[in-house]
This record gives C-alpha cells, structure tokens and sequence, in this order.
C-alpha cells in the first residue's frame, strides 16, 4: 500500500466488448478467450509508476447491458478516469458511444478523464469501424483514443498507463483537488504523512500483498 | 462421450454423473453423490471382471509412470503387469523351480518385459518392476530373511532392487527367451495371453491376488478417479469390504552382499538386519496411518453415498407422491436442509417453484415458436424505425439486440463446463429457453444472468419444465425487482439485508462501512444469478433447494452465512481487496467438509431482527424508502 496516490478507474461499454478481457490482461497479463459474463461490478487493482511515483490504480469493471446503466451509473462517482470502449469488430457498440459518454459526463466528475478503446484490434479482418472514425470521435469529444487487443496485449498496458498519466498532469496542474475524495484521487499513506512514515508503509505494501 | 471421458472431465467439478457407463447429465452437480459412489464401483466392477475372465480386454490393471496400477476402462491397450508379476514373486522361495517358470511364463504372460536385451536384467527388471510399482516386493523381501546383505534405500517411499546375487535366480534362464519374445511382439504376447486364460494357475493366482489387493486397489483408483474428477454409478455390496493390512514396506529390501565380494562379518551382517527391520517396521506403521486416513475418507464417503441414497428413496416413495400434505411437516423440512438429491431434485424444484402463472407445455412452444420466427425473419441488423413497444419501455430495435445478446452470452454461460456453448449438447436447449421467454415476456426481455438461471434449471429438469419453473421463478416479487432493474425496491432489499447483516455480524459490518463496502458491489450478482456464478455448482444447488423452502429471505442469509464463513479474511481486508475477493469468491467450498461448515454458517444467521422477520423489515421499509440505503442513490 506504499502508493502515492490512488486512483479509481471505471471501465463501460456495451457488453461483450471485452471490458473484463482487457482488465485481465492489463492485471493478469493473460487472456481468456471466454470469459465470465460480469453481472453488476468486479474489480481489478494493480500498482504502476508514473514520473517515479507508485500510484495504485483501482479498477471497476462494470456491466454493459443496457438493463444495468442505472446501477453502473452510481458506480461514476468518485472516479478519476474512465475507460469507454467499443468492439472495432461491430459497429453498433461504436453507434452507442454517444450515450455511454452522456451517461458519463452527467454522473462524473467534470475534470474525469476519460479514455476512448476501440478493442479487439487484432480481428482486423473483421473490422467495421475503421481507426480514423475513432479518432474523430475522440478529438470531437476531447478524449484519448487507442486501438487496443486484450487478446496480444497490443496497447493496453499503454491505455491504462496513458490514462493515469493524464490524470496525474492535471494533479501537478492543479485542476484536481487531491483532499476531495470525490475527484476519485486518494493521497497514499506514504504521501500524506510525508517521510516519516517510510517503514510503516513498506510494512502495509506487506499486508496489501498481491496485485498491488 | 464415453464414461472415460466423463470420469475425466477436466473442469474438475465432479459434475457430469455417469451411470452404468453412459454419461448422465440432467441430474448434474452432487460430488457427494458423483464422484465417490462411481469411482468405488467403477473399480471394483473392474476387478471382479479382470479377475473372472483373467485378461478382460476392457478392464485392466496398468502400471503407470507413477508405478501405481490403475484401472483404465475401455482401455483397448492391456497389461496386467502388478497382477502377473506377484505370482513370480510370491512363489519365488518355497515353489519348485518348475513352478517358477510357470508362473512366468503363465502369470507373468501379459507381464510388460520390453525388449530387454539382456537375458538375465530382464528377468531381474520384472522383479525390480513389481518392487518398484506394487505392494508385492514386501514378499519378496521377506522371503530372504534367511539371508543376510545390504540394503539400498533410495527414497523414503520406495527402493531399488538390484540384485547382485543372482544365484537366486539360476533357475530363471530358461524362461527368459520367452519374456523377451513377448517384449519384443506385444500384440502377439497379449494374444497368448487371453488363449492362456484357462490356465488354472493364472485362475489361482489371479483370485488369490484380487482378493489380498482389493481393498488397495480400491483406494488407489478411488484416488485415481478422485484426481480425473470422475464419477459413475454406486455397487454398495463390494464397497464394504473395507479392510486393510499393510501389504508391504513400501519396497525396502534387503540385499545380499555380491557374491564376488567377500562376505560380511556376523556382527555386521546382524547390524543391518536389525537396521532393516526397523526401517520396515517404521515404514509399516507409516502405512498403517495412512490406510487409516484413506480408509476413514472412504467410510465418510461411503456413509455420505448411502445417506443420499436413503433420502433419494424417502423422497420418492414418501414424500414426493404426498407432497401438498408432507411438504411443511418439520420432517421434510430438516430433510430438505440436508440437500435434496440430485435424483429427485428437478421434480422437487418444480413443486416448490409452483406454477402461479399457469404455463403449459404448448404455451412454450408458442413462445419458442414466435421466437424461432423472430429469429429467422429479422436479421440482426439495425432497423429501429419501425417502433411498436412503447409501452413495455423496449424498442424493437432493444429486443432484437436482446435476442442477438442471447447468443452472445449463452457461449459465457458456465463456460468451464463446456456444455452451453455453441456446438454443445445444451446450447440450443438455453437459447430456446431465453429465446422463449423474451416473446412470453416482452417487458422484461432478456437480462444479463438469466442464462445461468435457465442453465441450471436445464440441468436438473426437462426443457418445457425448466421454462415453466424459470418463469415463475423471475416471477417472484425478489426476482422481479432485480431483473426489472427497479432500482429503488433494490435498494430497500440492500437495506433491509443491512439491517440483519448489522444484527448479525455487527463488527463486520463495522468494518464494511468504515470501508465504503457497500452491499450492492457483492449481492447484485448473487441475487441475480442466484448464487450459480459465484458459488461451485453444487453447493448453490444446495442453495437452490433451501431458497425453494424458504424464499428469498433465503438468499439474503446465505449472503450473510458467506459473509459469516469468510469473516476472519475479510476483516483484515481494505476496500478493493474486499470487493475483489467477494465478486470473485475463490473456488475452494468444494469439500463436503467446507460446504458443511458453510451451511451451518448460513443456518446460524438469525432471520429475525427486534421480533421482526425479514418479510416485515423489508416491507417496513419499503413505507419508509427515506430509510433504504444511501448506496446508488444520486
């Protein structure tokens, strides 16, 4: 738990676009062709580095179907970024983008971040939304864009890091303010009580044990 | 599928049940009646067979890797290696030469000698084989306790026999060249085998083996089944043969000195043997405990085997065919908390869950009807214009997206237990079901979790039941709330399951709420999947059957008994550690043992609060909705 910040993450989308797949692979760094229907939220937490800093990332996953926005939609609050993703492979789950973002917009925080993922970049034979048509979306609604594939890995490393990155640019930029819990940012303990505390937060790092 | 397969299912959840042989699914998931039952009879069906008929193609002791013989069904590929070396062995010291021979030549027929180039090693490899592999090598070294040699010891378990001394063995040159024929044609080796089988001394050797092994036999291919995850079907009679003495010093032996080396001293030579003995001793004692644990595991599983299948018969001669009068009598009560068997399971579900709604056969397939024609006629592209369902709130468009969704996620339904998926023997038995329901209730519609509900009741009924009791399960008030996704009864069922959680287990509860952990994060998909994602299959079987006695109130003290039984990790836990390990609880309760302690856990939860039962807290509440939880509320 020796973080220095703490991050809380939302991944939506409709369903089947690989949300799970791609938290997986960015916890786990495996894939699992079939994976589990996920049914309300289910977590991921890992720890990255960013400008020499150990920040935890906590991840939601939620559910996609169009049944369960109303639930998902409390899951906004307090979330410093969000990964909104599309199956490149079926063009209706990129038509229904623009609600996700509503949805988005309306239930976060203003300053959230938001990452557009147009998965599954490695069936490029069965593609249907050409790469261009996402970066349009994304410089149209100011957000990032990355084509990922949770199944090679390709760039989600790079999604969730870039995500973090940004997040933590507008922490030194001061546009989030880090002693309000519900901008989704937590100071770590290491953080917060500045150097004194160095033992006991390798001694929780102990206790946190795995992902983290 | 064959019954190999089955018994090896690799999915591990001891689920598909095979019965005499062919492979039973409907009345799946019951380890405590699959796996133990079948795998004892399966091995003991087979010994009896191969000890008849001497060389049964179909059943046939094999030594592995391993060196542990295991029963392979249908395993087209014979040795019976174990069994025809222990004759060699046994009669080694005190049979005439002659009779040796026989043994190797009879007995030791379908012994696995391959290709040995020497004469003399292979003779002593079948010996060091046996000793190695099997039980028998206790014989053998013992026989020589009126020599006097060195032992070698390689491993705790099990050494090396190699004979330095081949005097013993100067009777064995002549029927060597007929091993090594055999080693080096096997098929023909085998075929000899079988002409020999009338031999009476293979009959006598093989019976006297079968009978001294049996228990052992047992208990390994119990083990072997027990790792493949298998299961077949119960034969109570063999399974009381219990018994066990060591058989062996797990192959310490005791050795000669080489005769080209000069012989050891007396002292000496009394030295080792006491030195030996007591090795074998302790190596006895060590087995003895272990037949012990292994022999009470099987008693356990025995007695568990034999209490299911006294309650399988007292659920259908007694009290299924008096069901309206014997259902709430605290007999059939306390009976049904023990588990309904799988046998009987589908029809008492059925019962239970009713029928309030009145489905009929032919109104399934009406509705599968209309759904196969929805499904054929409008391809899943989008055509939204087209907008006749206002009034169930759905657009055209949303319920053809719903139908193609069903597709989607029939192949994530219980993936590990490969049936549901497409190409599967129940993939379009579940999409029939869902498909149907859609058209029978277009104002729900499908919703994320419903195939695992409509899964399991596939499992243990027939499709037009399993429709009948699907629809009247999502029927009721708790199943309705949750799938409508009617966000504020939710939350008074989350707030009314915070009141008992607080009564119940007050410091974790603490604990939860100093966290933030809130109870919609874990229950949503407990109740919606009815425990049959997030718990091994046949304890929310076991779930199942209590919810259809007591109701939902049923599924909110399972989560508080899980919540009971997981306690003491849970509370040295923070928030995320706490959300990840309950959306994903780990796959351990799959013992009887755990599952036992889980129960009692879920029935030491107290269902009443202040003199209030669960129906009237929640019903307070749902007057009072200020009181609900400030989960998910904006």
């Amino acid at each position: 738990m020796a973080y220095a910040y703490l991050f809380k993450y939302i991944i939506i989308g409709d369903t089947g676009v690989g949300k799970s797949c791609l938290l997986l692979q960015f916890t786990d760094k495996r894939f699992q062709p079939v994976h589990d229907l996920t049914i309300g939220v289910e977590f991921g937490a890992r720890m990255i580095t960013i400008d020499g800093k150990q920040i935890k990332l906590q991840i939601w996953d939620t559910a996609g179907q169009e049944s369960f926005r109303s639930i998902t939609r409390s899951y906004y609050r307090g979330a410093a970024g969000a990964l909104l993703v599309y199956d490149i492979t079926r063009r209706d789950t990129f038509n229904h983008l623009t609600t996700w973002l509503e949805d988005a917009r309306q239930h976060s925080n203003s300053n959230m971040v938001i990452m557009l993922i147009g998965n599954k970049s490695d069936l490029e034979s069965r593609r249907e939304v050409k790469k261009e048509e996402g970066e349009a979306f994304a410089r149209e609604h100011g957000l990032i864009f990355m084509e990922t594939s949770a199944k090679t890995a390709s760039n989600v490393e790079e999604a969730f890091i870039n995500t973090a990155k940004e997040i933590y640019e507008k922490i030194q930029e001061g546009v989030f303010d880090i002693n309000n819990e519900a901008n989704g940012i937590k100071i770590g303990p290491q953080h917060a009580a500045t150097n004194s505390t160095l033992s006991g937060g390798q001694g929780g790092q102990q206790a946190g044990g795995g992902c983290c | 599928m064959d019954a190999e397969d089955t018994r090896r299912n690799p999915d591990g959840k001891g689920f598909l049940t095979a019965e005499n042989g062919s492979v039973f699914i409907p009345h799946a998931p019951d380890p405590l009646h699959g796996v133990c039952v079948s795998s004892t009879s399966g091995s003991v069906t087979g010994s009896v067979t191969s000890t008849v008929c001497g060389e049964d193609e179909q059943n046939s002791l094999e030594s592995q890797d391993s060196g542990i013989p295991t029963l392979e069904l249908s395993s087209p590929e014979v040795t019976t290696e174990p069994r025809s070396i222990e004759p060699l062995v046994q009669k080694h010291r005190d049979a005439p030469a002659t009779l040796k021979l026989e043994a190797v030549d009879e007995g030791g027929a379908s012994s696995q000698v391959r290709g040995g180039a020497s004469v003399y090693r292979d003779s002593v490899s079948v010996c060091s084989t046996s000793s190695l592999s099997t039980d028998f090598s206790a014989t053998l070294s013992l026989g020589n306790d009126d020599v006097t040699g060195d032992f070698v010891v390689t491993s705790d378990s099990s050494a090396v026999v190699d004979f330095h001394d081949f005097s013993d063995f100067s009777h064995f040159p002549q029927a060597t060249p007929t091993n090594t024929a055999h080693g080096d044609h096997p098929q023909q080796h085998h075929n000899e085998a079988v002409a020999r089988k009338e031999s009476p001394i293979v009959n006598f050797f093989n019976r006297k083996l079968f009978r001294k092994d049996s228990p052992r036999q047992i208990q390994r291919v119990l083990k072997e089944n027990e790792k493949a995850g298998g299961s077949a079907s119960p034969k109570q009679s063999v399974r009381k043969h219990l018994e066990f003495e060591p058989l062996s010093t797990t192959a310490l032996i005791l050795e000669h000195r080489p005769a080209n080396l000069p012989a050891k001293p007396a002292e000496e030579a009394q030295k080792h043997k006491q030195q030996y003995e007591e090795m074998v001793a302790q190596a006895k004692k060590r087995e003895m405990k272990e037949a012990q644990k292994r022999r009470r595991q099987l008693e356990e599983r025995v007695r568990l085997e034999e209490s299911i299948g006294n309650a399988a018969h007292t659920w259908s001669q007694e009290i299924l065919p008096n069901w309206n009068s014997m259902r709430s009598s605290k007999r059939v009560r306390d009976l049904w908390w023990q588990g309904i068997p799988p046998s009987v399971r589908g029809r008492v579900w059925s019962l239970a869950i009713g029928n309030e709604l009145n489905i009929t056969h032919e109104l399934y397939d009406i509705c599968l009807a209309r759904a196969k024609e929805k499904w054929s006629a409008s391809p899943p592209s989008i055509s939204a214009t087209e907008n006749d369902a206002g009034d169930a709130g759905l657009s055209h468009a949303d319920r053809e997206a719903s139908l193609e969704l069903i597709k989607l996620d029939i192949s994530r339904t219980f993936p590990s237990l490969c049936i549901f998926q497409q190409g599967g023997p129940y993939h379009d038995v579940l999409h029939s079901i869902l498909g149907a329901y859609t058209c029978y209730r277009p104002d729900v519609g499908y919703v994320q979790g419903m195939s695992f509900i409509a899964a399991v009741l596939i499992l243990n009924m027939n499709t037009a039941d399993a429709f009948i009791a699907f629809a009247n399960l999502l029927n009721k008030p708790c199943q309705m709330a949750f799938y409508r996704v009617d966000h504020s009864l939710m939350l008074t069922y989350f707030a009314a399951f915070e009141v008992f959680f607080e009564e119940n287990l007050p410091k974790l509860f603490a604990h939860f709420k100093s966290n933030s952990l809130t109870p919609d994060i874990y229950l949503i998909d407990w109740i919606f999947t009815l425990y049959s994602k997030s718990l091994p299959l046949d304890v929310a079987c076991r779930v199942w059957d209590v919810f259809c006695r007591d109701g939902e109130e049923f599924l909110f003290r399972t989560a508080l008994g899980i919540l009971r039984f997981y306690g003491d990790v849970l509370t040295h836990m923070d928030f995320i550690h706490m959300a990840q390990f309950l959306t994903r609880l780990p796959e351990q309760i799959s013992t009887h043992t755990q599952s036992h302690t889980l129960f009692s856990c879920i029935g030491s939860i107290n269902m009443s609060c202040r003199n209030r039962t669960w129906t009237q807290v929640l019903q307070a509440l749902q007057k009072d909705p200020e009181h609900s939880s400030p989960v998910l509320k904006h």
